[in-house]
């Protein structure tokens, strides 16, 4: 077992070094620094300079990232320089919105996707199995972009129902139920792009239970039919569900930043998408950095909690 | 387990769908005891609240700094000016100083009185080599800084308290108390040196006093989410008055959902001026919202052009006869605008020395591309993606005239450096026009700053000098003339048009003046939010 | 080749994979000959038309912000729009193919190194990485495919490589290794056709995918650029309250052909993944 362990750990360094070295790489080669974004050439050369020499740009390359990635181990990515701030600090206040809007969403998605899934597998070509896939087209072949545009106009243009923007209605506190207005809309948005996804894992899991012999003898026992599907395709389903939801980590994190840009909502997405536009490069490696760590150490911890449930795994998967 | 976590889920499903269907009706409702608080969009962020240290130098930032901060005038869209900090102002040294009055009541969030010294202070510390600030060119028009805005040595900048509350700025050259304004009032704000005392200037940028600003603008910091949220209280002790809410909170949100959020009444007004495109027009008065029209110029369009790319004037002259201004005027903005000759705004009072042109001549273009030898090249267009409309005609009215064209969109960062740097050949720019002849010009032909790549920059030069050391606007008139005729013949940049803005009325805010909104600053102590 | 007919036949009998055949092959046909038949234009102004000209029978879809004709750019943006699904999904496949098969067969340093390559670009959200790569080099067709393309391997790769290793230690693997074949002869006669047949599978839903990545970077601003027309481009103008709640006509028909493009890709997929398997699932892991 701690063998196992080991060696999960051992192949995640390379992977680790990987990801700061891809990142810092591609914002090395990025042009224009936001020195370069004082619009309408209003900073002049001497300005650029001093952007640049604050930004350590004058050391050659094995420096810049052999001391960024020091910095990455105390915590340290470095100052904004669109901000003027932290970038851990901003990551910092960012974080908890997209994981609340995340996790709403997936929360979301599961919430339908489980019994529709466990519906449709139960009764195959009914009513049932036509609305999932119904929410399978929706979510994953309309652009997200589109969804939330349509939830915009429909329930906050027309209806009225509920904002159409922010986290607050009035700065940066609010009430709960304010709160949960807000999220409404985007978190329906989130969820409705990744209902298609955990449902054909749910539907597809349930539907070889079915046929496994276990559930013709529960059955043939006079076991109502309620009671076999909860008891036996719900438990059976739980743990594709679990994997599907872990490993959509990184496409929600991605789909947010589409999200929360037009949703105003203050998450990591919305600060990537306005660093990338803005230059602000410490920002954006922060944040892709963040996020692909954040994806590493689920994919371990994963691995880690499936050798323990299973110790017969081994480590056969590379 | 499982159980109960689904149980969880699903309470936490209905607590959401109550919140909302709840929320609807009680979104209107107002409690007298809840603050009022006045709900403000922007499309871009900020940088960082200290002033002169803006990396974007954007007007998103402008417009924040102005409710922190106080300026020493209120610039009206018609280029007038009224009283900010200063109550009143006049020419002092035979045109070569001003003296400002500043308004005694004029107090810091803290509760200090603003001082001429503060205003010299501010000057001297940014003017300070030693202090590493990005918006110090601003200054170089005083006496004693070099061209940077940097003091020179042994020299102290020309900033002077006369009296507790009289400044007196002395410049290198003649300068009319409006003038400066105009074109510097968005750039100088007065910071609280009486919490900088002792500070050493290299590390002033350092200070948490950044984190949490203080100053004497209409609006007192509260707290903000950098890049996204920003939340201010009213300065009950304004002294052109408390503003008429309690709070203003600023919210960052895509521009696609500006309006809507406005008709589902998330906000209260989005910057700038609640302009709104023509095309959308329709959609707001739909829903409920009242448009008003701009009466002054508050755009200007230039095709900008790489002069040593394009070296032959002719050439140049004919990229500018070819286009269909008027079409691509309609295009733009609905309607909304006036072609033009010239940068100077038809609303300045130098419109008379403007240069004139006569329209579309695909004829005369294709004559003088001939007379030039055009090798049939194709020239490089790089434009912001929601320009690329524009682009495209442009593309076709070129090519009826037989120059070819190639459009890169890019973001405005890219296309203004890519300017700078030569990469594009000719790129689509827009920008709020000042009420000076040379608000556009003089900043364009400097040796540090030749955006259009102009081979030879004597001729442009001589005439920037001589109007500005002309004293009196009939001084200068022929000159702006002199200068507009080099400027038609020689073609460095094509004028397109200015655009009038369309504004979205605030239904819960009065006494907005949109329309000057689009020179970096708001009347908020004149709103007021029922 | 006998497998592949065999494969052909049973998925002549999966109905719903041969309607989306044939409505993906008339969606080919008529971005392909509409526009060259109707003698459509899509980058000229109709100025007698006007801008945002509504339905007529000049413009069967209006004219857009330029007086350009709308169908015509729905045509044309059809093509940019499906070559850069398939081009894209190309590259992704191929690069799958020949990464997966060399991890898998070669094994050793080729298995891990490649496979840790594989880990760290699915570590990143997708459109993330595709957001920075194509901030980085432009957003120019060939680009957009190149980045789209280049970084949808990783899952490809993947599922080539579990198949490989299922069938390197099979009975006529290792017989033609014990006959001293070449490992390229291995490779390629006996590993390439039975480990690669469900790439053919992914390969249709990976263009749908790419096509909704080029729609969102579009939206983003950084998607095909003007004057070419794109679905996704189209689509973008929804993004101007007037054009979504007063033209349908501009932003509904991409939408339309986006969304039933990338179902037919998707049932053709599915349709291909049980004509080649029809006992199981067991090359499948998404």
């Amino acid at each position: 077992m701690s063998r196992y362990i080991r060696r999960r750990l051992v192949t995640a360094i390379p992977v680790f070094f990987g990801i700061t070295l891809l990142v810092f790489l591609l914002m090395d080669l990025a042009p224009g620094s936001a020195a370069a974004l004082a619009g309408e050439g209003a900073a002049g050369a001497q300005d650029q300079a001093l952007v640049e020499q604050r930004l350590g740009l004058d050391q050659p390359f094995p420096v810049r990232y052999l001391s960024w990635l020091a910095d990455l181990f105390r915590g340290d990515l470095g100052e904004s320089v669109y901000f003027g701030a932290p970038v851990s600090r901003l990551i910092a206040q960012r974080l908890g919105p997209t994981l609340l809007l995340v996790g709403t969403g997936v929360l979301l998605a599961v919430v339908v996707a489980v019994p529709l899934g466990v519906l449709a597998a139960w009764r195959p070509r009914s009513r049932w199995d036509s609305l999932s896939n119904l929410f399978t087209v929706a979510g994953s072949a309309v652009p997200g972009f589109f969804l939330s545009l349509a939830a915009i106009y429909l329930f906050a243009v027309k209806l009225q129902w509920l904002p159409a923007s922010g986290m607050y209605d009035g700065g940066g506190q609010g009430s709960l139920p304010d709160l949960l207005r807000h999220l409404a809309l985007p978190a329906a948005v989130v969820g409705l792009t990744n209902v298609g996804g955990i449902l054909k894992q749910v539907r597809t899991a349930c539907l070889e239970v079915m046929g496994e012999d276990y559930i013709m003898t529960a059955r043939a026992k006079g076991l109502g039919e309620g009671a076999v599907v909860i008891r036996h395709c719900l438990r059976t389903a739980l743990i594709p569900v679990l994997t599907a939801v872990l490993t959509h980590i990184p496409h929600l994190l991605g789909g947010s930043v589409v999200v929360e840009r037009i949703f105003g909502w203050p998450g990591m997405g919305s600060l990537l998408f306005s660093a990338i536009n803005g230059r602000d490069h410490t920002v954006v490696m922060g944040v892709t950095v963040v996020m692909a760590l954040a994806v590493l150490a689920t994919g371990i911890l994963l691995d880690l909690v499936y050798g323990l449930v299973d110790a017969r795994v081994g480590y056969g998967r590379v | 387990m499982r159980r109960s976590a689904l149980a969880a889920a699903l309470a936490l499903t209905f607590t959401l769908l109550a919140g909302c269907g709840g929320g609807g009706q009680s979104a209107g409702s107002a409690d007298p005891a809840e603050p009022v608080v006045v709900r403000y969009g922007i499309s871009n962020a900020w940088d960082q609240l200290m002033p002169y240290n803006s990396v974007s130098g954007s007007n998103y930032a402008r417009i924040v700094y102005d409710k922190i901060y106080d300026r020493l005038a209120y610039v009206h869209a018609d280029g007038t000016l009224s009283p900010r900090a200063a109550e009143s102002w006049e020419s002092a040294d035979g045109g070569y100083a001003v003296l400002f009055h500043l308004d005694p009541e004029a107090a810091f969030h803290d509760g200090a009185p603003v001082t001429a010294e503060h205003w010299v202070e501010t000057i001297r510390l940014m003017t300070d080599p030693a202090c590493p600030m990005l918006g110090r060119a601003t200054f170089s028009v005083l006496t004693g800084t070099d061209e940077n805005g940097a003091a020179l040595p042994g020299e102290e900048p020309g900033a002077e308290a006369v009296d507790a509350h009289t400044l007196k700025l002395t410049f290198k050259d003649p300068t009319a108390p409006e003038d400066f304004l105009l074109d510097k009032n968005r750039e100088l704000y007065v910071l609280p040196t009486h919490l900088l005392e002792g500070v050493d200037p290299a590390e002033v940028l350092d200070l948490d006093l950044w984190d949490a600003p203080i100053g004497s603008g209409p609006c007192v910091f509260v707290e903000q989410l950098p890049g996204s949220r920003l939340t201010l209280a009213a300065n009950e002790d304004y002294q052109l008055g408390a503003p008429g809410f309690d709070q203003l909170t600023i919210t960052v949100m895509d521009k696609a959902n500006l309006l809507p959020a406005m008709i589902s009444g998330d906000l209260d007004y989005y910057a700038f001026g609640g302009s709104v495109s023509a095309e959308d027009r329709a959609a707001a008065e739909q829903n409920g919202l009242e448009v008003e029209e701009g009466t002054v110029p508050n755009t200007f369009f230039e095709l900008m052009l790489n002069g040593e790319r394009i070296p032959d004037a002719r050439i140049r002259r004919a990229i500018e006869l070819a286009l269909d201004k008027e079409l691509l005027c309609q295009q733009a903005t609905g309607g909304q605008g006036s072609v033009t000759y010239s940068s100077i705004s038809p609303a300045s009072p130098y419109a008379g020395w403007a240069a004139e042109g006569e329209g579309r001549d695909l004829e005369e273009a294709t004559a003088l591309l001939e007379e030039a030898g055009y090798d049939g090249r194709t020239y490089v267009l790089a434009c912001t993606s929601n320009r690329s409309g524009l682009a495209a005609l442009i593309q076709q009215n070129l090519a009826e005239a037989g120059i070819s064209l190639s459009i890169q969109t890019v973001d405005s960062a890219t296309m203004f450096s890519g300017m700078a740097d030569g990469v594009y050949d000719m790129g689509i720019a827009s920008h709020t026009p000042g009420a000076l002849p040379l608000w556009f010009v003089e900043s364009r032909f400097a040796e540090n700053n030749n955006i259009f790549h102009v081979q030879d920059l004597e001729p442009y030069a001589a005439l920037i000098d001589a109007i500005q050391s002309a004293s009196s606007q009939e001084e200068k008139g022929p000159l702006v003339g002199e200068l507009e005729a080099l400027l038609a013949q020689e073609r460095p940049f094509i004028p397109l048009w200015f655009g009038r803005g369309l504004h979205v009325q605030s239904p819960t805010v009065e006494n907005i003046d949109y329309a000057s909104s689009s020179f970096s600053n708001e009347n908020v102590w004149e709103w007021v939010k029922h | 080749m006998g497998e592949y007919k065999r494969v052909w036949a049973r998925l002549r009998k999966d109905r719903r994979a041969v309607i989306s055949l044939w409505i993906l092959a008339a969606e080919l046909l008529c971005v392909l000959v509409l526009p060259v038949l109707m003698g459509l234009e899509p980058n000229v102004t109709d100025r007698a038309a006007g801008f945002w000209a509504p339905p007529s029978p000049a413009h069967w879809l209006g004219t857009d912000d330029v007086g350009r004709d709308v169908l015509a750019r729905l045509l044309y943006g059809g093509r940019t729009s499906l070559l850069v699904g398939f081009a894209s999904a190309f590259i992704s496949v191929g690069l799958g193919i020949l990464l997966g098969l060399l991890a898998g067969y070669r094994r050793g340093p080729w298995e891990f190194w490649i496979m840790r390559l594989a880990d760290v670009f699915q570590s990143f959200p997708n459109i993330v990485l595709v957001l920075c790569m194509v901030s980085l080099v432009g957003p120019s067709v060939g680009n957009i495919i190149l980045v789209t393309g280049g970084l949808g391997w990783p899952s490809v790769a993947r599922m080539i490589y579990g198949n490989a290793l299922t069938v390197r230690d099979k009975e006529f693997v290792l017989a033609a290794r014990a006959l001293g074949a070449r490992h390229r002869t291995i490779l390629w006669r006996n590993i390439l056709p039975n480990a690669v047949s469900p790439a053919w599978a992914s390969m249709a839903q990976r263009v749908g995918r790419a096509i909704l990545s080029e729609s969102s970077l579009s939206f983003l601003g950084v998607g095909i650029s003007t004057p070419q027309a794109s679905w996704g481009n189209l689509m973008r103008s929804a993004s101007q309250l007037s054009v979504l709640t007063g033209r349908p006509w501009i932003w509904l028909p991409p939408g339309l052909l986006i969304v039933l493009t990338v179902v037919c890709l998707q049932l053709v997929g599915e349709g291909l993944r049980d004509a080649m398997d029809p006992r199981g699932r067991r090359y499948f892991s998404s």
